[in-house]
């Protein structure tokens, strides 16, 4: 527990002092917050001119498809914002920087994520909660405690997957060679997590359940709000799972790094 | 820790330390590089073997090799990041491999030029950072500024990003964060490569001062000898993994002191010698050396318009070697020179050859 407060005191410090010396870029700060903004504008647009040519998705309706979407943008932040420097890892490695990570008395997975964060996911954020209320109005689902928690708790575990899914495609730099294309392929999947996994055939559907899970990104727990009806037992699990998958990539991540230092496991 | 509590006695021991890396054996061409797929042709080499060493808090130790000896790969064993595959290893008492954390509480490192800081904040502000993640007393704290005060101008340097920095101040940064909680042991890694005449001389100084402030014990690895004589009182010297020499710098010149090189110049005085005949003239010398004095051996090299003769006084009294040279040839310049740390070193890697 006091391990948990120390870790936690550090990473607070240096998050506040990185997001002041980067709001010091601040032209730098608008121009990517603008362009996050746009890129998921015309995201929603494209969506838009969808369903004005059909009525469903599956038997998704508009605004169920726009909850799964506002869903999934929310769940796509925290990576986006805390864990960045996933997306270096190879080049860290490949060079042989990686090492200078190595001699701070810190969990090294810790002491590499702390370093960076990226501020532009917020706008990501801001707009995934925009989406994410305004279908929830739509949708006449009721503003109760019990929905409130069931929402957060979805989108907590949802946001783990992403994390555990990038956490596995970083750390393979440390087993293989050269695997910066995995990182870029496995955050292109996320573009299929805003679809109900039911359109897919069941290979696929297999593929996005158990192999590379992104239909936890958003379908999975995002049915325990809109349709609770209809939800599995791979929704109520989410959680477990979620955390599960979080931790075992954690794991692959810490063993890599030994292994890449050569302290073995 | 405080001063008190760092005794003169040994704090860092390694007791016939080998490393061996798995290195798979690669074949040649597109066929050989799908051999090599399936392959489980291993060969082992090994980075360091059999080293033992037993350093007292407080020494500057001069770790020294060429590319590849194996320098790094016993750093690296002693900050707990890679485990030996045989010997025993103490760190201020502790396995560091077996407790990398707390072992990095009591070690600094710098590490070539990989700074350690974060590269988007202030100097002082990774201070701050460092304090909470070494848990540096506020007193410790202050006290380390105050002293880094008297020491170098800080003012210049404390509000400035990392990122913003030249390689000097970059370098002066992180030997001050690595002192920062007071460790026991330093390990600079090239400290001063590629660092103008006065940035070195500027970390050399600090770099000493701290050692003699706070007792730290520092363990310095360069290929720079100016180093070496500025700051080392003993030296490690390490090649293909195998340890060559491990004592007192003194020692070290008393033994290689019958060594002196006379400096012969052949060419009329303001004449620049051509390139071939800088190359021909240390052949001459050498052939005209060798037929005359059989059983010696003379290690002939151009310097500039020089031709540098190292010679072991114990075989050949420098003065007789002059006198024959000067039948044999019109010299216009002469000059005798102690050997240099440099060519000491050199003659000890040759030695191995």
């Amino acid at each position: 527990m006091r391990k948990l407060k120390f870790y936690a005191r550090i990473y607070f410090k240096i998050l506040g002092q990185d997001i002041k010396s980067r709001m010091s870029y601040r032209s730098d700060f608008i121009i990517s917050m603008i362009g996050m903004l746009f890129t998921n504008a015309v995201e929603l647009a494209a969506f838009y001119i969808m369903f004005q040519n059909f009525n469903s998705v599956c038997g998704w309706s508009y605004y169920e498809m726009l909850f799964l979407y506002g869903f999934s943008l929310v769940a796509l932040t925290p990576m986006q914002c805390l864990f960045e420097n996933n997306w270096n890892l190879n080049g860290y490695v490949k060079r042989g920087d990686f090492i200078k990570y190595c001699f701070r008395p810190l969990n090294i997975f810790f002491y590499y994520i702390s370093e960076i964060f990226d501020i532009k996911g917020l706008g990501q954020l801001a707009m995934g909660i925009g989406t994410l209320i305004f279908s929830w109005h739509k949708l006449q689902i009721p503003v109760t405690p019990l929905v409130l928690i069931k929402l957060i708790l979805a989108l907590a575990s949802a946001s783990l997957f992403f994390i555990g899914m990038m956490n596995f495609a970083a750390a393979s730099c440390f087993y293989l060679i050269n695997t910066g294309f995995l990182i870029n392929t496995v955050s292109k999947f996320r573009d299929y997590a805003k679809y109900p996994v039911t359109i897919f055939n069941r290979g696929f559907r297999f593929l996005f359940t158990f192999i590379i899970p992104i239909a936890f990104i958003a379908y999975y727990p995002s049915l325990s709000v809109v349709r609770p009806d209809s939800a599995s037992v791979l929704t109520w699990i989410t959680p477990v799972y979620g955390s599960l998958f979080f931790y075992a990539s954690c794991k692959f991540w810490m063993h890599g790094a030994g292994k890449y230092t050569g302290t073995g496991s | 820790m405080n001063e008190n509590m760092k005794k003169s006695d040994s704090i860092i021991q390694l007791k016939h330390i080998n490393k061996d890396f798995k290195i798979l054996n690669r074949h040649e061409g597109l066929k050989g590089s799908f051999q090599d797929l399936f392959s489980r042709d291993y060969k082992i080499v090994k980075a360091v073997n059999d080293v033992s060493l037993d350093i007292t808090q407080g020494e500057i130790v001069g770790y020294l090799g060429p590319n590849g000896a194996g320098k790094s790969t016993t750093i690296k064993m002693m900050t707990g990041v890679l485990e030996p595959t045989s010997g025993e290893i103490l760190v201020n008492g502790r396995v560091p491999y077996q407790n990398r954390e707390a072992n990095a509480n009591n070690i600094g490192v710098v590490f070539g030029q990989r700074s350690q800081l974060w590269w988007s904040l202030p100097l002082i502000e990774s201070f701050k950072i460092l304090k909470d993640i070494y848990r540096i007393p506020d007193k410790d704290y202050k006290d380390m500024l105050e002293l880094y005060a008297t020491m170098i101008d800080l003012e210049a340097l404390y509000g400035k990003p990392v990122r913003q920095m030249s390689l000097g101040q970059r370098t002066l940064s992180d030997i001050l964060a690595a002192f920062l909680h007071n460790p026991s042991v330093v390990f600079l890694d090239e400290p001063t490569i590629g660092l103008d005449v006065s940035m070195k001389a500027k970390i050399r100084t600090l770099i000493s001062e701290l050692n003699s402030r706070k007792n730290t014990t520092v363990i310095l690895t360069t290929h720079d000898m100016g180093d070496v004589d500025a700051l080392c009182k003993r030296i490690v010297i390490i090649d293909k993994g195998t340890m060559l020499y491990d004592n007192d710098i003194e020692h070290l010149r008393r033994f290689f002191g019958a060594y002196r090189t006379l400096k012969i110049n052949l060419n009329k005085r303001g004449a620049v010698p051509s390139d071939d005949e800088k190359k021909k003239q240390p052949e001459n010398v050498q052939k005209v050396l060798s037929k005359q004095f059989k059983a010696v051996d003379f290690s002939i090299e151009p310097d500039e318009e020089w031709v540098s003769i190292l010679i072991d006084e114990s075989q050949i009294p420098l003065m007789k070697v002059l006198s024959f040279l000067q039948e044999q040839m019109k010299i216009y310049d002469v000059r005798v020179e102690e050997i240099s740390t440099e060519s000491v070193i050199k003659k000890i890697y040759e030695g191995r050859g």
